[in-house]
């Protein structure tokens, strides 16, 4: 036999301990009174529940025989500006367990998994989820049943006790993946979301938004469960409906996206598979045209859960196309921060309409030699000219002369470095830097010849395409920052409107500040329109346009210096940037296109805008060539 | 080390059998009404008598050896159970269920059980080594507090709240039985209120809270767990004196009452077989526990007493806590009648206790030399 060391002072039995024992014993009598006194209650209760109040529970228990059931409202569709459908629903047929109801859930799956063509061990993990729900609470097997499989299930389900089917108002997208992130999509609701929600509406298996405005506008969308009430005989088979309350439908929510312009967009970026992110707003209100971020989200494949595969499926694609890279991504802004600079010095009256620098090429600074991109040089050149040809050096004399927290302050004005507000998830603020910003973060000096990357766009600075395209808007529309919004409406079942689009101001320019935005104008109206001008390739045909293009150098390696641009490894190629609004007398639509690696803004990017701005404008460039055809030369 | 002689049936505890064979068959005959008809599959009342098989088994295992090798045996069983419970985390399913069971195969072992009864042997040991004239200071309670907080911490996680508080009420139970100083009691007072009010607002998730909220409003959920506890208190009330007659409960049969077999199985015996009925079960359950305490009063040693003490406490409680939910006291926490509820795991570890109040009652005259003398 063991015998475990440290237990040996096991012993004999003395006087004392007998004493002890005694002791306890009386202890053990007085805990019987603990026992009585429980014992009393539950019998008093017992009492009052079976003699007392008896026949009030008999009665209860025969009028018992009535089985509430929940009914799922339909969920509110989702429109665009001019009432086009882009998510409605469908019916989707589901099969459920009532776990109670069945005895024998091995043999059961097993079965089931044959007609389902779904291996045992997925349906097992579901019911292990559900583990700590209660037993007569539904579990989900499997959503979305063919007509076969239901009709199968329908005919045999003796076959398959505590199986019921379950109709779900699943989601259907009119227009496939169009404008995917800002719609997001639905998905059963998690165990912490459940745990978190207080209200009583959720139950396990219930769909909730889990990104984008289905996320967002959840409460709105999902409208109000009703139930039904029947009668079950005595094994518990429904016989008869006595009560039935409608479920109140969810809200209608119209978007401000223009579902046509969106599409152009995102076919557009899918020439070449370009990832990145293309943004159009209205100058005058704020109202967002398009959002899109490719590469696009597959919204089927989020329908009844995402399976694993092709969840790091996602996860591991480069070009990162869960990211909604029009507000989540931020890039260095390149030359269409020139904007910026431009604005600051005249403001500050650092120069003026006709202040000219003469640009070699290049510029001395400290001990570096600061390169424009036209190695030639462009001569002397004033503002106009400087923004229309992109002269680097030029606005390196002006930030010089300003300063980084000049440039800041009017990055500020401009809505960088800011967040828009605008209604989505995990918007990125950008970066503006300063010279605290940079003591603080790195705990170093602003160093002047920083000022000047900075001035072009380079450096620290990192903007969101929104905040981009919120920037030109305010330069189109002489100084006012609208707040990017989506909800052109939400309107209940009744056809109440709930609530309607009103431009929100978030800032607006000082008058002094305003006069100098018509030169900025005009120097972007030369980018397009000149003939010297950076984006030619943008223009179209009886539309003045004004925009700027901008590349955003991702590294700097001197390795790659030498090679041809499309020698470069993809992930070393500058981003391509393109800002722009039309028409240039009165400007009603901007455009930021943003090209992850596309390398020139007047490339990658000017097509994709012009594309949309053509589709916008579509109606007055036939009728003004008409109007050509029909004009006698 | 088997001892087989005359004196085994002399001393043999008869009454305890025979009440444990009243309680049992009780139990058996409310199973099979609670899951009529069979929905396929191997019937849980057949189920049952295999389980009850293993529980002699287990008990005639129990007795066959002095109860006070347990007490030897104490630390690795200990450590097993503590390595079992951790397996359940670990080597469990992690899709985010709570997870309770660890499968043998034949059965699936839920850790927690047995781990209620480890909880009393360690607690018996512990007292009964560690003698003190009047009562235990705050000093000598560290060690069991931290061998309670262990395997409390390790339900807690799964989670499973309801089985982790047992845990420290055996403790309390246990503890305040081997007497404490006025000054331990003011200070495990004073900190266990002050647990209480961190666990309510930092620890708790909101529907645990809830839980406790339905009780007090029990309409407001009607399909969840106020809808449990009404359909209970529905079914207990309509039985009535003398029931509606076994298999005749229409809140069992017609699927209104949950859980029917397990926590709620009592339910329905209350409503088949009325107040009369509700009243012998009760009286021979708690007699049955009495005897325990009478089992407790006649060991030979302090270990004797304290382990049949922690015995009859284990049932007590969770019997007391299961009662006063079925009838409409407590939130729904998952705390089985033992032997009344089906459930293996919480019967076989029932019936292990079982197992050692009547080894502690045969033993009762027994000395160390006489022990010595009885070794094969």
């Amino acid at each position: 036999m063991i015998k475990w060391n440290f237990l040996k002072e096991l012993g004999d039995i003395s006087e004392h301990d007998q004493a002890a024992l005694d002791g306890l014993r009386k202890r053990v009598l007085g805990t019987g009174a603990v026992v009585v006194f429980f014992v009393a209650i539950i019998l008093l209760r017992l009492w009052f529940l079976q003699i007392h109040k008896g026949e009030e529970y008999k009665s209860r228990a025969e009028n018992n025989r009535v089985r509430i059931r929940e009914v799922a409202p339909p969920r509110g569709d989702i429109l665009d500006r001019n009432g086009k459908e882009l998510v409605t629903n469908r019916p989707s047929f589901n099969v459920v367990l009532v776990r109670e109801d069945s005895n024998d859930i091995d043999g059961l799956l097993k079965r089931l998994s044959v007609v389902l063509k779904e291996d045992v061990s997925v349906l097992w993990e579901r019911i292990r989820d559900a583990e700590s729900k209660q037993r007569h609470i539904p579990v989900r097997l499997k959503e979305n049943l063919s007509w076969d499989t239901l009709a199968y299930l329908e005919t045999h389900n003796k076959d398959f006790p505590g199986i019921r089917i379950e109709v779900f108002p699943g989601r259907f997208y009119h227009y496939g993946d169009m404008a995917a992130h800002v719609i997001g999509y639905l998905g059963e609701i998690s165990k912490n979301e459940l745990e978190e929600t207080n209200t009583d509406f959720y139950r396990g298996g219930d769909l909730v938004g889990k990104m984008g405005l289905e996320k967002l506008r959840e409460k709105e969308l999902r409208g109000e469960k009703g139930n039904s009430s029947s009668e079950v005989n005595a094994r518990g088979f429904e016989q008869q409906l006595l009560t039935h309350v409608e479920p109140v439908p969810g809200n209608e929510v119209r978007l401000t996206l223009d579902i046509d312009l969106q599409k152009v967009a995102e076919e557009s970026m899918d020439v070449d598979e370009k990832s990145g992110a293309v943004v159009a707003m209205e100058v005058k209100t704020g109202r967002i045209l398009v959002l899109a971020s490719t590469p696009r989200l597959h919204l089927a494949d989020f329908d009844g859960g995402i399976s694993s595969k092709n969840w790091s499926a996602l996860l591991d694609n480069p070009k990162h196309p869960l990211i909604n890279k029009a507000l989540q991504a931020m890039y260095p802004p390149g030359s269409t921060y020139k904007m910026v600079t431009a604005l600051a010095g005249l403001a500050k009256g650092v120069i003026t309409k006709d202040t000219t620098f003469f640009c070699p090429g290049h510029i001395d600074f400290g001990n570096r030699q600061y390169n424009c991109w036209k190695h030639g040089g462009h001569g002397t050149v004033n503002l106009k000219r400087a923004i229309s040809e992109s002269c680097d050096v030029y606005f390196y004399q002006v930030g010089m002369r300003l300063g980084v927290d000049a440039l800041a302050e009017y990055a500020n004005k401009l809505g960088l470095g800011l967040k828009t507000q605008v209604e989505l998830e995990n918007e990125k603020s950008g970066l503006i830097p300063t010279k605290e910003w940079k003591k603080k973060k790195y705990g170093v000096k602003w160093q002047d010849g920083e000022t000047l990357s900075l001035a072009i766009g380079q450096g620290f600075n990192l903007i969101t395409p929104l905040q981009l395209c919120q920037m030109t808007v305010i330069l189109a529309n002489g100084g006012k920052r609208y707040v990017p919004q989506l909800i052109e409406s939400v309107t209940d079942a009744d056809g109440n409107v709930l609530e309607s689009f009103t431009p929100k101001l978030a800032g607006e320019l000082q008058e002094n500040e305003k006069k100098y935005l018509t030169l900025i104008r005009e120097g972007m109206v030369e980018v397009i329109q000149g003939a010297r001008g950076t984006a030619r390739v943008a223009r179209i045909e009886g539309i003045n346009m004004g925009g700027k293009t901008g590349s955003a150098q991702v590294v700097r390696l001197e390795q790659y210096k030498h090679l041809q641009e499309e020698n470069i490894p993809y992930k070393y190629r500058d981003h391509a940037l393109f800002i722009c609004f039309a028409p240039a007398d009165d400007p009603e639509i901007a455009v930021t296109v943003v090209v992850e690696h596309g390398l020139h803004g007047g490339s990658s990017a000017a097509p994709v805008a012009k594309a949309v701005m053509q589709k916008y404008f579509a109606n007055r460039i036939a009728v003004d060539q008409i109007r050509k055809a029909v004009t006698p030369q | 080390m088997f001892c087989v002689d005359r004196r085994f049936f002399v001393n043999f505890d008869w009454v305890l059998l025979s009440l444990l064979f009243m309680v049992c068959g009780m139990a058996f005959l409310n199973l099979y009404s609670a899951t009529y008809p069979p929905l396929g599959g191997m019937p849980p009342y057949l189920k049952q008598c295999y389980l009850l098989l293993m529980g002699v088994a287990c008990i005639i295992f129990l007795i066959s050896f002095d109860y006070k090798e347990l007490q030897l045996w104490n630390y690795p069983i200990y450590i097993v159970t503590i390595v079992l419970l951790a397996l359940v985390i670990f080597v469990g399913n992690s899709a985010g269920g709570a997870q309770r069971w660890i499968n043998l195969g034949f059965f699936q072992l839920q850790p927690s059980e047995p781990a209620k009864l480890m909880m009393v042997i360690t607690l018996a040991s512990y007292y009964s080594r560690k003698e003190v004239a009047n009562g235990y200071s705050i000093k000598d309670l560290i060690t069991p507090i931290i061998l309670m907080a262990v395997p409390f911490i390790l339900i807690l996680v799964q989670p499973d709240l309801g089985t982790a508080l047992m845990f420290v009420i055996i403790f309390i139970s246990m503890t305040v039985f081997a007497k404490l100083r006025w000054s331990s009691y003011i200070i495990l007072g004073l900190s266990g209120i002050a647990l209480a009010v961190v666990g309510w607002f930092f620890v708790l998730k909101p529907y645990q809270k809830q839980r406790v909220e339905t009780l007090l409003h029990p309409v407001k959920d009607s399909m969840g767990e106020g809808y449990q506890i009404l359909q209970s208190k529905i079914a207990v009330g309509s039985g009535g004196l003398f029931g509606r007659g076994y298999m005749e409960g229409t809140q069992g049969h017609l699927h209104f009452l949950p859980e029917r077999h397990t926590d709620f199985a009592f339910s329905v015996w209350c409503e088949e077989w009325g107040f009369a009925g509700s009243f012998f079960f009760l009286a021979v359950y708690f007699f049955m526990l009495f005897w325990g305490l009478h089992v407790a009063m006649s060991a030979r040693d302090r270990f004797g007493l304290f382990l049949a003490f922690g015995v009859v406490a284990l049932i007590f409680w969770q019997a007391v806590i299961n009662l006063l939910m079925i009838l409409g006291f407590l939130p729904v926490v998952g705390i089985p009648l033992p032997l009344f509820s089906y459930g293996g795991s919480s019967l076989l570890t029932t019936l292990l206790g079982m197992g050692i109040l009547m080894n502690v009652r045969m033993r009762r005259f027994q000395t160390e030399s006489t022990l010595e003398s009885c070794e094969l």
